[in-house]
């Protein structure tokens, strides 16, 4: 298939032409590193920290509340772990929410790891967290709290503006992943009391190998890499120079467009909503409408989503599939599991991810693949009949 | 090793062949579960050997759908000999060649609910006979034989001698318990997989068939019972008497097989009988002794002619995997070895007496099912010289002690007799696995039983086990029974 119809935008997202023309002068030709003192490097320089400003308007900071990383999840670890290690010496304690990010949970793990008691708090059923349980479970040791803005998987937006004033009254720490919310919910720091909040460009249409970590003026963070101190010390090593060019314009034309892409995307996603529900046995997960414009995530019962993934491939359609098969054993998403699921229905979850580039004729034609492909499958199934 | 999949897999995805269920099949089988993501289901119609249609469903990763599909056209139309013997590799090859990383699994899975399709169908065939016992057909069958292949190196070395002298081999490995190592609620326990995976690699193709409630009334139970009497059981004895060498019967008659083989160290002698192996410290006749005639007449036992140093020597030089798998050890359906527990949660335990052979009562037991003739630990008494226990008497509850001279015997009493030559060659009696023959005379008893007179008394001769009588030349096995009740030296009969 030459030209696949792309719907997994939560994945990765195509990049941006303006994008790309704003990174080709970055990446062919003379260039300077930004801490060179000559011409060029200060021309590099002015390059980042435009970048640098558009980046901070989109989530409402200011330009030097940007930390620019390798993308978001060192932004994530940066955040959580820099955060629980600048914290005084007594405070011991982080509070996760259950259905975080790979980078969060893992992050959290490390912590525990070096002596950190970890408290997670539970979602409901549609994988939202209830901000009492996060006040419930804030101690005077809690050196960080961190709950996800809007979930990769089931694509749940979390109540983020409540949580994070919580955490500010109690003087606790709040760390935010906002990588999935980016570019679809508007994010603003001043609302949204956040003290480190983590994105990616390629999420939104930039290009991949870039993030930034926002760090409230005044909450140390602690680094997590040693060197030339670049970014304030917060995060050392030559910039990526052309990516986070890339980050600045795919960040300015988010905030430009966001309601054109939101009242875009959501057309389409209510459309796929519209059309498999008309498929017996499809249900979909996450919250009904506190969700990401451009998410769908179903359990299709009865068939495997590795296999409807490939199947769709075949037919040329790229979805994601919900649940990772490895080494010979399938692994349950931990994120359905919190939201009350059983490891069986886990392996039957997939997710279509739309984006700003797709068109509603592609979801018409994906609603007629995808319906054959679960008739085919469930066909060939022993668990439906 | 690819990380992606090759266009075989998917064009079989897409296009699965064989899909559905068979409305009335000979055999089905399944293997996997929806709590591991992967479940695939075979049905399989299988006539005079020939398997004339599979039908096949699986829900799982794209590897498992594929590999059914390409599994189920493999053996379609096929002799069932030639089915069975489809390996991983063969698989893999119809598929386009290694999966990716962490698939490789989906073969293991598909082979395996195939090959219990294949075991269904044969179970349902035989399914009397492998209840009842069986002693044959009596047909003579071509020149092929069933070998029993339990997942370890005799056995695999066995099949592997056989079918480079020439024989069409088939393997076999027996479901007999569900306490087998690697046992999961999906696949097959892993001793069933790897002796597939065995059989497949030197070329051969490998059968399973369930014996589970064969096995489970006549050894386990048999087992459990024995102890309740006060009799000291052999479960390898009652197997071989019972299960193993029926159920190999079966399956070549099935095939139209004459010959069945085991990994025993022993040799099939004219009469037929048994006699002692080249590697005399392996001898396993004394536990042979129950095969009938008849089955012991159609019997192979290679590794009678080799020393067990050189048949790790042959699984090495021929690269089987077994050669390293340690030594199976004790009772196979007991893997942990506490066959006390094993014993003591399938009956209830009375606590009783521990009494001298006068009758006093020196103290208190937690059971008689605890005890067996000879034992000297556990009795839970302290003395000025060790005790033994002597005797058990499940009707009173008492568990008789005394010294180890009290064990000696002079005089053995069997019953449950299979002689495989004329009683009167018997010169020499061995009546523990690890025993040595001691010489004596027999002459039948009154009651059908048979009693051995020894030249030298014994001690540690425990009613439940089996005594073998050799012939003069002391490497022929004239016939065995089991031990019935002991007559002590100088001492009224017990029990």
């Amino acid at each position: 298939m030459a030209h696949p119809v792309y719907l997994d935008n939560a994945a990765t997202t195509p990049l941006d032409p303006r994008v790309l023309e704003a990174m080709l002068p970055h990446l062919g030709g003379r260039r300077g590193n930004p801490s060179s003192l000559h011409a060029l490097g200060a021309s590099a320089r002015e390059a980042v920290e435009e970048a640098r400003g558009s980046v901070a308007a989109l989530v409402g900071a200011s330009a030097e509340e940007i930390v620019f990383t390798s993308g978001g999840t060192e932004a994530d670890d940066l955040g959580v772990l820099g955060l629980a290690r600048s914290a005084p010496a007594e405070k011991r304690h982080v509070v996760v929410s259950r259905v975080e990010h790979a980078a969060v949970r893992e992050a959290a793990r490390r912590l525990e790891a070096e002596g950190f008691e970890v408290t997670p708090i539970e979602v409901d059923e549609d994988g939202l967290v209830d901000p009492a349980d996060l006040a419930d479970a804030l101690r005077p040791e809690t050196a960080l709290a961190a709950v996800v803005w809007a979930n990769n998987e089931v694509g749940t937006i979390e109540p983020v503006r409540e949580l994070a004033r919580i955490c500010a009254e109690r003087d606790v720490p709040f760390h935010t992943d906002a990588v999935q919310a980016a570019g679809r919910v508007p994010l603003d720091v001043g609302e949204v009391p956040a003290s480190t909040l983590a994105l990616s460009a390629h999420k939104l249409y930039g290009p991949q190998g870039v993030g930034a970590l926002y760090v409230r003026k005044g909450v140390p963070v602690e680094p997590i890499s040693y060197g030339g101190g670049q970014e304030g010390g917060l995060r050392s090593g030559t910039h990526n120079v052309a990516g986070i060019v890339g980050f600045g314009v795919a960040a300015r034309l988010a905030r430009e467009e966001l309601d054109e892409r939101v009242a875009h995307e959501s057309g389409l996603r209510d459309a796929i909503l519209a059309g498999v529900a008309r498929i017996p046995d499809v249900r979909l997960n996450g919250h009904p409408e506190r969700r990401l414009s451009n998410n769908v995530h179903l359990t299709v019962e009865g068939v495997e989503a590795e296999s409807l993934v490939l199947f769709l491939d075949a037919l040329g359609y790229a979805i994601g599939s919900g649940s990772a098969c490895s080494s010979g054993e399938h692994k349950a998403s931990p994120v359905l599991l919190a939201m009350g699921r059983d490891e069986r229905e886990a392996f039957s979850v997939v997710r279509v991810t739309v984006g700003k580039e797709n068109t509603a004729a592609e979801v018409e034609d994906f609603l007629e693949a995808f319906s054959e492909a679960v008739a085919r499958l469930r066909e060939l199934s022993p668990l439906y009949n | 090793m690819p990380e992606t999949y090759n266009p075989r897999v998917i064009e079989h995805l897409v296009r699965p062949r064989n899909v559905g269920e068979l409305p009335e099949p000979s055999g089905r089988g399944e293997s996997g579960d929806s709590a591991c993501g992967d479940v695939v289901c075979f049905t399989v119609g299988i006539r005079s050997n020939v398997v004339e249609e599979v039908r096949y469903q699986a829900y799982g990763c794209a590897a498992c759908v594929a590999a059914g599909s390409a599994l189920a056209g493999m053996v379609e139309g096929r002799h069932l000999l030639e089915a069975a013997r489809v390996s991983k590799a063969k698989l893999e090859e119809a598929l386009g060649g290694a999966l990716p990383v962490g698939k490789e699994h989906a073969l293991t899975l598909v082979l395996d609910a195939l090959h219990k399709a294949f075991e269904d169908h044969l179970n349902r065939g035989t399914g009397e006979m492998l209840v009842e016992g069986y002693g044959g057909s009596g047909r003579e069958g071509g020149g092929g034989v069933v070998a029993a292949m339990s997942g370890g190196v005799d056995s695999a070395v066995t099949a592997l001698l056989l079918k480079e002298a020439g024989y069409e081999v088939a393997a076999v490995t027996f479901r007999l318990h569900d306490g087998e190592r690697g046992s999961r609620s999906c696949c097959s326990p892993d001793t069933v997989l790897f002796a597939r995976d065995t059989a497949h690699r030197m070329g051969l193709p490998h059968f399973t068939l369930n014996l589970k409630e064969l096995f489970h009334r006549r050894v386990m139970q048999d087992f459990v019972g024995s102890y309740e009497e006060g009799r000291t059981p052999n479960p390898c004895v009652a197997c071989n008497a019972h299960v193993k060498f029926h159920a190999a019967a079966v399956l070549a008659d099935e095939l139209g097989f004459r010959h069945v083989a085991t990994g025993h160290y022993a040799r099939v002698a004219e009469g037929p009988t048994l006699a002692r192996p080249v590697d005399e410290r392996k001898d396993q006749t004394y536990v042979l002794w129950p095969v009938p005639k008849e089955l012991l007449a159609r019997t192979l036992f290679p590794l009678g002619e080799y020393r067990k140093t050189e048949v790790r020597a042959i699984a090495q030089e021929r690269g089987l995997a077994v050669a390293y798998t340690p030594e199976s050890q004790d009772i196979c359906f007991i893997p942990d070895g506490d066959y006390r527990r094993f014993v003591r949660k399938r009956v209830v335990a009375e606590p009783g007496d521990v009494v001298d052979r006068e009758g006093a009562v020196l103290g208190r037991h937690a059971g008689v099912v605890d005890f067996t003739v000879g034992q000297r630990r556990g009795i839970g008494l302290s003395a000025p010289t060790p005790l033994y226990v002597t005797e058990v008497r499940p009707g009173t509850g008492q568990v008789v002690v005394g010294k180890k001279k009290d064990l000696e015997v002079r005089e053995v009493r069997v019953g449950g007799m299979n002689w495989f030559l004329a009683p009167e060659e018997a010169s020499s009696v061995q009546v523990r696995y690890n025993g040595s023959p001691v010489p004596c005379t027999v002459e039948e008893d009154e009651g059908g039983g048979w009693v051995a007179r020894l030249e030298e008394p014994v001690v540690g001769v425990a009613p439940g086990q089996s005594a073998v009588f050799y012939a003069g030349d002391g490497e022929r096995v004239v016939g065995g029974g089991v031990v019935r009740h002991r007559f002590a030296q100088g001492n009224a009969p017990g029990g």
